[in-house]
């Protein structure tokens, strides 16, 4: 009976996730309510968990709860720390969930709501969650080793050393792109401005406070902190009100570009107690509290979506970033998705805390359904607002010109009505001097959220605080991004530069760590500040290629998994890891052919400097602009040599795994795995 | 009749008290854990258990446990 009831619940819960997909596809004409997206999700998410995830769990890993997990075999009370289920998920979850899921969905909202929708539930379900699941149960089998030491035992030696050098790289693209994303959203903001360098003293005021006050007491110092953080963000009106002070707070892209560099090298080189700890305390309470609020916020709200399914960029000329639906809203939308840098985490604490094999089905796929989940949402806040407003906020000037009525004219003629008052009013209303030629998502997602959440809680009156409260939680989490990733990137720096002059890799050397964070830092500021001076809008070049790159490392963890697995004797079920990662090879390399390649200027980097080139050569470029856009033919290039590099790379890797499995499958070579043995759990069922 | 009934209530009562008294507390350490608050306490633990020749003191933990939680990858995109 209760079987049967069982039964009658998930058909009933399949039907109305069929029937909220096939609105959302097959709707046309009238704007379309929000509902059916959160239902669309919510049931596919939960067919697939019970369905497709119990069918992993069960025949591909065959987890087994009476085998020790590394938390108990080495249990130390430091990495290796039994932890409950739920609590693994809250840890694991914060700890993928970055500015990704928000931004990526936001951009990709320039080919309508469909694409990335279906994108983000799909991706999720058959290839995202399998590849955080599968890595973290590969991880738990070694004794919680990392994907670069799996790759190098299960791989090949040379495949070690790629996926060390690939997760270099997309940590330095990362770094340059999001720092981007903040710079956008920050330039010309004396409010948003104010408000987040207020955050730097507020966590050197937690960081002594959890160092020498009450050392380790992170819910009180967070507390205290959110309090100082929101009253810095009403604070920030005041400021943009002063003549006097909203002037010193008013700072271009370049600035802004090179104060982030210099904030993400203390961050680095500064001991990691004062600054970085603590801020990343502060946001990670701040971004479940704002996650947690834009999901309220949907539901109660219940807002119209007034983007169409599929808007007319589907052609592949899209303002925001160049390109057609195949390859690039894959690119666009990684995390959310599927995120290559997920299988760092998956490799990295989380298989060093977790109690039992089972709970890997929960905290593997589950959270990931989760960010998904995130990203959905982000999409729906992005298609809430009017459409001409969200191509005004995210397109630059170059396409649509800088002025408030140019960009209206130019956007009305593509079909999406919008006038010059509509974007001067709405950038009062947020307290902005302007919202135009925002590219980055942050702005728009946060017009979004600031208008789902005042038709909640105060109105038009709160529009302002909503926006820079948005604002602000984006930008926060970026910077901790920003800095954790600095630190990180630095040791890898120092563990590489270290094989070649072994002074530099000792880690507590000061001028080590001085020369190491110096170069880390140069690297993705380099980025960055081609992304600010690039006058297509800098988005448009460094987005796709950290997509790429992203989406790149995610089928090297799927080249690992699907190793593993047919060294396991997996072949019946080969299909679950090597469909998503045949998939991901198929639109990495169409899209990096096309960056490279590509006659179009707005989509090739070759081709984009040829063209400026040739407006030089023509005499068509003034002679004091000569030298800037050498630099931009200059960066172009690089990005196309970056692209090819990283795509080189992952080819070399792939093709020493095909060798490999044709080996064992054809040769009859002997499959050695390099499991930890199995030992049995001391703890009762049930723990 | 009506007695026994009140004196149940009142049993009643008191056990979802209890109950909700405990679910509250689970969730109030599923936050300290989450956190990191309880950190040092679960690490006293774990080094107690295993008769650890010497147990760090709090502030020498808060250091040492973000040296390394902030020398690998933590924080996600």
């Amino acid at each position: 009976m209760k079987r049967l009831l069982g039964i009658v619940v998930w058909v009933a819960v399949g039907a109305l996730g069929a029937v909220a997909l096939a609105t959302i596809a097959w709707h046309r004409g009238e704007p379309i309510n929000a509902t059916w997206f959160v239902l669309a999700a919510a049931c596919c998410y939960l067919v697939a968990y019970r369905l497709y995830s119990a069918f992993i769990a069960a025949k591909l890993l065959a987890l087994d709860n009476t085998r020790a997990t590394p938390a108990e075999r080495r249990d130390d009370g430091r990495d290796f720390v039994p932890t409950n289920k739920w609590v693994l998920f809250g840890h694991h979850f914060a700890a993928i969930a970055g500015p990704g899921p928000l931004v990526g969905p936001t951009l990709a909202a320039q080919f309508g709501y469909l694409p990335g929708t279906l994108w983000l539930i799909a991706g999720a379900a058959f290839a995202g969650c399998v590849q955080d699941f599968v890595i973290l149960f590969c991880s738990i089998r070694r004794d919680g080793k990392t994907l670069g030491e799996m790759a190098k035992d299960e791989v090949s030696k040379r495949g070690g050393f790629i996926a060390q050098l690939a997760v270099l790289a997309i940590m330095i693209i990362l770094l340059g792109v999001v720092a981007l994303v903040i710079v956008n959203a920050l330039k010309s903001s004396p409010w948003a401005t104010f408000t987040l360098a207020m955050t730097i003293p507020i966590a050197l005021l937690l960081g002594v406070y959890l160092r020498y006050l009450r050392p380790g007491r992170v819910i009180e110092a967070s507390v205290i902190g959110v309090a100082l953080v929101m009253f810095v963000v009403v604070a920030g009106q005041w400021v943009a009100d002063s003549p006097a002070w909203a002037n010193k707070f008013t700072l271009g892209g370049v600035t802004l570009a090179f104060l982030l560099i210099a904030y993400g090298f203390a961050a680095s080189a500064l001991p990691v107690w004062l600054l970085l700890a603590p801020r990343d305390y502060l946001s990670a309470f701040i971004k479940a509290g704002a996650i947690f609020s834009l999901a309220a916020g949907i539901l109660l709200v219940r807002p119209q979506v007034l983007m169409p399914p599929l808007t007319r960029f589907v052609d592949g000329n899209g303002p925001v970033f160049a390109g057609k639906i195949f390859p690039f809203c894959f690119i666009t939308i990684a995390c959310g998705a599927i995120s290559g840098f997920h299988s760092l985490i998956s490799s990295g604490t989380t298989p060093k805390m977790i109690q039992r094999e089972g709970h890997a089905r929960f905290i593997g796929y589950g959270a990931m359904l989760l960010e998904s989940f995130v990203g959905v949402m982000a999409m729906v806040a992005a298609c809430a607002m009017t459409p001409g407003v969200y191509f005004a906020i995210n397109s630059p000037a170059t396409i649509v010109g800088a002025s408030p009525e140019a960009a209206a004219a130019t956007i009305s003629s593509w079909g999406y009505p919008l006038t010059a008052s509509t974007m001067t009013r709405l950038a009062h209303a947020v307290g902005e001097q302007t919202l135009l030629n925002r590219a980055g998502g942050a702005p728009s997602l946060a017009v979004g959220m600031a208008q789902i959440f005042s038709s909640t809680i105060g109105g038009e009156r709160l529009l302002s605080i909503w926006y820079h409260f948005a604002i602000m939680f984006e930008a926060l989490f970026i910077l901790t991004v920003l800095d954790a990733g600095t630190r990180v990137g630095r040791f890898m720096v120092q563990e590489l530069l270290g094989r070649v002059w072994k002074p530099i890799g000792r880690m507590n050397w000061y001028p080590a760590i001085v020369l190491s964070s110096a170069l880390i830092v140069a690297m993705w500021g380099y980025f960055l500040y081609q992304g600010v001076v690039d006058p297509l809008g800098g988005i448009n070049s460094l987005w796709p290629l950290f997509g790429i790159s992203n989406q790149l490392l995610a089928a090297v963890a799927l080249v690992v998994a699907t190793s593993i697995l047919l060294k396991m004797g997996k072949l019946k079920w080969i299909w679950v890891t090597l469909g998503p990662m045949a998939w991901l090879v198929v639109i990495t390399m169409t899209a990096s052919y096309q960056k490279i390649f590509s006659a179009n200027p707005r989509i090739g980097f070759l081709s984009y400097a040829n063209a400026l080139g040739a407006q030089i050569a023509a005499g068509k470029i003034p002679a004091e602009k000569i030298g800037e856009m050498q630099r931009v033919m200059f960066n172009q290039r690089l990005d196309a040599v970056v692209t090819a590099v990283l795509a080189s790379m992952f080819l070399v890797l792939l093709v020493e795994a095909v060798a490999d499995w044709h080996a064992i499958l054809a040769r009859g070579k002997a499959a050695v795995l390099h499991e930890t043995p199995h030992v049995a759990t001391q703890w009762v069922e049930g723990d | 009749m009506t007695g026994k009934s009140k004196m149940e209530n009142g049993k009643e009562k008191s056990r979802f008290l209890a109950s909700l008294g405990m679910t509250i507390w689970r969730l109030w350490q599923g936050l300290r854990e989450w956190s990191g608050d309880a950190a040092y306490e679960i690490y006293v633990q774990c080094a107690t258990r295993q008769h650890a020749a010497r147990v760090l003191s709090r502030e020498e933990f808060y250091v040492e446990q973000l040296q390394r939680k902030y020398s690998r990858v933590n924080r996600c995109c």
